[in-house]
This record gives C-alpha cells, structure tokens and sequence, in this order.
C-alpha cells in the first residue's frame, strides 16, 4: 500500500476504499474498525454461492485532522458494485452513531471548548445503493441510515465526497443528498436511477444510455455543481478532497446548513423553484440547464480543464 | 374468480382507513396545497376515532402531466416533495403541542418506484424523496406517531421514502397481491445464476432477498400483517395510540428504522447487524481515548 504522502498525489477516482480512508485524515491517524481480520463478512452471499469481502466492501474507522476526531466511511466498488448489504449496512450506521457518541464524550471532557473538538463524519461514497443479494436487508440498512443523519443533524457535520468510477447511486443517492455537505470531483456522479433504466423508460430516443458523454453530463461534479447540488468541485486528488474537508470541518453548524440542499421547509420550497425553472427550460440535456442559468455557449464548458472551468462557469444562484 | 387486491386503490383505503366523510384532500389545517402539484400524491387531512390525522397516500390512477415518467403511482419529483410539505406543515400546525399530543400521520403506500426519468436526474429525483424521508424522520423524533400502511406496491427506494421512516409499518397480507420488495425473485435468479426453485427453497430459511410482506415481517421490516382490509382501521388507531405512549415513555428505540432493527433480531430475521453493532462498539471503546 501507497504511503501517506504517496496517497496525497493520488488519483481519488484510481484509489480503492482503504486509500482513501486512510489519505483523507491526517497522517497515521487512520485506526480501522472492524477491520478485515475481524472477519465481519456477510453471511448471506455465501449461502447464494457468492464470494465474500473480509471487511464486506466498505472500510469504517477513526482518524483525526488537527484536535478532532473524523469519522470515515468508505465504499469498494470492486466489490459487488459498493452494495450496501446487512453487514456493510450496519457498519455504515454505526459508524455515525459512533461519531453522536463522541460528541458528548468531548463535551463532558472538553465542557468549555468542546465545538473546537467537534467530530465530523465523512463518507467517500461508490455504490449502486442496495445488495441486491440480500436486498431486504440492504434495504432496512439504508432507512436506518437515514434515520440517523437526521439524528445528526446540527450536531456533527456529515460530509460527502463523489469522485469515484461508480459514482453514488439508489438508495445512497437519497443519502447523500441528505448529508450536510456534498464535495465531488468532475469525475464524480451522483443521482438515483441508473442509465439503462432510464433509456428502458424513456426509450432510446429520449435516452440513449450507450452515450456515454451525454450520460456523464445528467450526473457529473460539473453539472451538479453549477446546479449547486454539489458543494464544491475538487481536482481529482485525495489531498484536494481532504483540504477541502479541512476548510468545511471548521465552520460554525448556522453555516454548515446554508449548505444543505433539503432537510427543511425552507430548502424544499427552493427546491420547488428548481422545478419550475426545469419545467421553463425543459431540458434535453444538462448543457441547457448550464445554459438557463447564464453560462454563454455553454457546451464550451466541456471541454474546458477545471481549471478553466471553475473561472468560467456561472452557477445557481440560491434565493 | 377475481383476485382480491387493493392495488391501485389508495383512495379507496383512505376512505376505509378515516372517519366517514373526514377526509378533506389537500389542505393540512388552513394551509391549501395547489391541487396541480404532484397529483400523483394524495395529502391531506382526516380523523381516526375523532383524533385528527395526517394522510399520506399514493394514487395510482392518474398520471402528472408534466412529467411523463409519473404514473401508477410512481413517486415523480413534485410528488416527493408535496409529500414533504405536508409533513413540514404538519409539524409546523403542532408546534405547540406536547409530545402525545401530536397529530398522527398516515401513510398508505402503494408505489413501484421513484420517477425514473432524464429531467429528473437532471434535476436530481434523490433530492425530492430523500427531502420527504428526511422530513418524515424529523416528525417521528418531535413525537408524531408516523403508521405506513401497505396496501398494495412497496417497492425498493419508493418504500425506503414512503413507509420505511415510519414508526410503525403494518402491511396487507399477501393474500391480497401485495408487494414489498427490491428486486422480483426472477431477477435475483437472473443476477445469482440460481434457479428460482433453489431460490424459493432457500428463502424459507433465509428473508434476506425474497419478495413479500412475510419476508420483511421476519426481518423486523414491516411490524405486523393485517389480514383483512377491513381491519386497518381499529389495527392502524391501535398501533397510533401504543406509539403514543411508548414517546411519552421515551421509548423511541423501540421505533423506526433502529426499533425495526431490534425487532429483526428478535424475529430471528437479521442476526448479522447486532454482531456489527456490538464489535464495534468494543473496538471504539478500545481505542476512542486516543481521539479525544
């Protein structure tokens, strides 16, 4: 395995679960739970004749950047897509559980200066959502994530990182959506059905799934960017995701929400001007929406480096 | 002879379900919802038993016209997020009220999915039901006792927004045709190259990926199968009444999403997750100091 340092330059999109976990938090601070040797895998796959993974493709843990403790959970996408099944569901869960729990272990310890010590959760997402394999229970797993963002919700930041091959998709598309702050590279996707649903729907002239620029544009960090979905857009390296968390982890909890897309009355009466404008604009494709909201020739955008690319493009404005 | 089901029929069940003649569609209160927004949502609010409810149902007959993806009651992006409003502004109608006293909510569920079409993810369809689930979730922590009450679909992420944040999920018997799954079992034998008679054989032992309400009820998913249509009513005022009390009691573990876990433990359903739970909790407690 890469070193620190090594892992810092990185490709984000090349890295596996365990890279990124360990590169996002500072150096040797990463202490895994549950790790492979703990043999937690799930017990399902084996009586469908399935292999398994030892740690059942997501890697959990602690880490530190500066005085307070982050929670990281990470997803393998070589591993049955980054499914989230029984076992991988519940240490999905836990782990925020784990980070509610510290918060008031650091308030009784640290009673003055507690929110400088604030936990933070982080989840570097790349998954289809739901194991199908054991599919009720990756179900129940991801209502009970759900239930417990909610429970964190102006207590500990969660923050999500898109950037990886399989994007973040189903269910955890919801999950996502539901986190506090949402940090993706242009090579991230993020959204709920998959292309070969949407085409089977639609039909091939609507929706061509083999096309594959066209479908990197509905889901892609540039698009959700400029639609404001997307946080922040970062370069396709681990340290530029974990500098950016740095940045996040600091800011007061009132700042944080102005972050959130959903979660409140306010938010989702935005959300329905979002749809009205869509209605206006009746998209064929992203590029219109870049369009409607005042980028010039705005498939110009796509060939630009990020560099040229975050000078130029002109983003939603929130009202 | 004619399959009984009540696929289809959520407005049916809304009158089955409330006090006669209660129902007045949308309107929460005194705040009026556009009656062009999201009609394949039906919001509302009625009584049970006198006590004044909201009702959250799918209606599986009508199409939206401005999204061509939304019918038979698909959960479209306007959908997920009038479903949210009116959880919000039912929330919002019982500030004041101490917890036991919050109105109930109640969501008859009968939806095969979420709008899965361009414009939504262009837009984002995970923003809409994932706003709904999250608004759902913030009700039942202020003490709204939240009953799902499965009539006919409740299919995958359409059930994780409408009916798996409740505190209480009831469903009709199978009996009646009724739906609860990710994946029919012909795709799992697609995807595991497992034929469906070797399926079928090994889901009497293992809930974990066959379609049915049986099947969540073992695995702590759905609390209880109501039998009879007819008996939704007294089941779904006796189930608001005992989440009443168990908030009064600070009993919220025995709730949603974390109370179903406990509960597909003891149903023997899903054994794995409290293993996860309690190494977890060992090995943070191992290392935690070093953190803090």
């Amino acid at each position: 395995m890469l070193n620190w340092e090594e892992l810092q330059e990185s490709s984000f999109l090349e890295s596996n679960a365990r890279e990124r976990a360990k590169g996002l938090v500072d150096k040797g601070s990463f202490v895994e739970l549950l790790n492979p040797r703990d043999r937690f895998h799930s017990p399902h796959l084996p009586v469908l004749g399935e292999a398994i993974a030892l740690d059942d493709g997501i890697v959990v843990g602690i880490g530190k950047i500066g005085i307070r403790p982050v929670f990281v959970i990470s997803q393998e996408g070589r591993f049955i897509g980054g499914s989230l099944g029984e076992v991988s569901g519940a240490k999905m869960a836990y782990t925020i559980k784990l980070g509610l729990e510290t918060l008031e272990r650091i308030k009784e310890k640290y009673p003055e200066s507690w929110e400088e010590r604030r936990p933070t959760v982080v989840i570097s997402f790349e998954t289809g959502g739901v194991r199908l394999h054991e599919a009720n229970a990756g179900l129940l797993a991801h209502a009970e994530v759900m239930d417990i963002i909610q429970d964190a919700r102006k207590k500990i930041p969660i923050i999500s990182l898109i950037g990886s091959k399989l994007g973040c998709f189903g269910g955890m598309g919801f999950v996502a959506a539901a986190t506090d702050v949402i940090i993706m590279s242009e090579f991230g996707r993020l959204g709920l059905t998959g292309p070969e649903v949407i085409e089977q729907e639609m039909g091939k002239d609507e929706f061509d799934a083999s096309n594959r620029a066209m479908v990197y544009r509905t889901t892609g960090g540039r698009h959700k960017y400029i639609l404001g979905d997307s946080n922040y857009l970062v370069q396709d390296k681990i340290n530029a995701f974990r500098e950016k968390i740095q940045e996040v982890v600091h800011l007061p909890f009132d700042q944080i929400e102005q972050y959130r897309r959903i979660g409140s009355l306010q938010n989702v009466l935005q959300q329905m001007e979002l749809i009205n404008e869509a209605l206006e604009i009746n998209p064929n494709d992203a590029i219109d929406v870049w369009g409607f909201y005042g980028n010039e020739n705005p498939e110009t955008l796509l060939d630009l480096s990020f560099d040229q690319f975050m000078q130029k493009a002109v983003r939603r404005e929130i009202r | 002879m004619e399959m009984e089901t009540m696929i289809g029929r959520g407005r049916d069940a809304i009158e089955m379900i409330v006090d006669v003649d209660s129902f007045q569609e949308g309107l929460i209160d005194d705040k009026e919802f556009d009656p062009e927004l999201g009609p394949g949502a039906v919001i509302g609010t009625a009584s049970i038993k006198g006590s004044t409810v909201t009702v959250i149902a799918n209606d599986a007959m009508v199409m939206n016209p401005k999204f061509r993806v939304v019918y038979s009651g698909i959960i479209g992006l306007e959908e997920g997020y009038k479903m949210a409003l009116a959880v919000y502004h039912t929330m919002e109608k019982d500030r004041q009220k101490a917890v036991g006293e919050k109105r109930a909510i109640v969501l008859i569920v009968d939806t095969p999915g979420n709008g899965p079409g361009k414009v939504e993810e262009i837009v984002g369809m995970n923003k809409s039901t994932g706003a709904y689930q999250l608004a759902l979730a913030e009700a039942r922590k202020e003490g709204h006792p939240i009953i799902a009450m499965v009539i006919g679909r409740a299919i995958s992420g359409a059930f994780l927004c409408h009916g798996l944040q409740a505190d209480r999920i009831l469903s009709l018997s199978s009996k009646y045709q009724t739906m609860i799954h990710v994946m029919p079992l012909t795709s799992i034998a697609r995807i595991t190259k497992l034929d469906i008679e070797r399926l079928e054989e090994l889901s009497k032992e293992n809930p974990v990926f066959a379609a049915g309400p049986e099947f969540f009820y073992k695995l702590g998913g759905v609390d209880e199968i109501i039998n009879t249509p007819e008996e939704m009513k007294a089941s779904i005022d006796q189930h608001i009444n005992e989440v009443h009390e168990l908030k009064i009691n600070n009993q919220c573990d025995q709730l949603g999403p974390w109370g179903h876990g406990n509960l597909g433990l003891e149903r023997e359903g899903r054994k794995a997750r409290i293993h996860v739970i309690e190494k977890m909790e060992s090995e943070y407690l191992e290392v935690i100091d070093q953190f803090l």
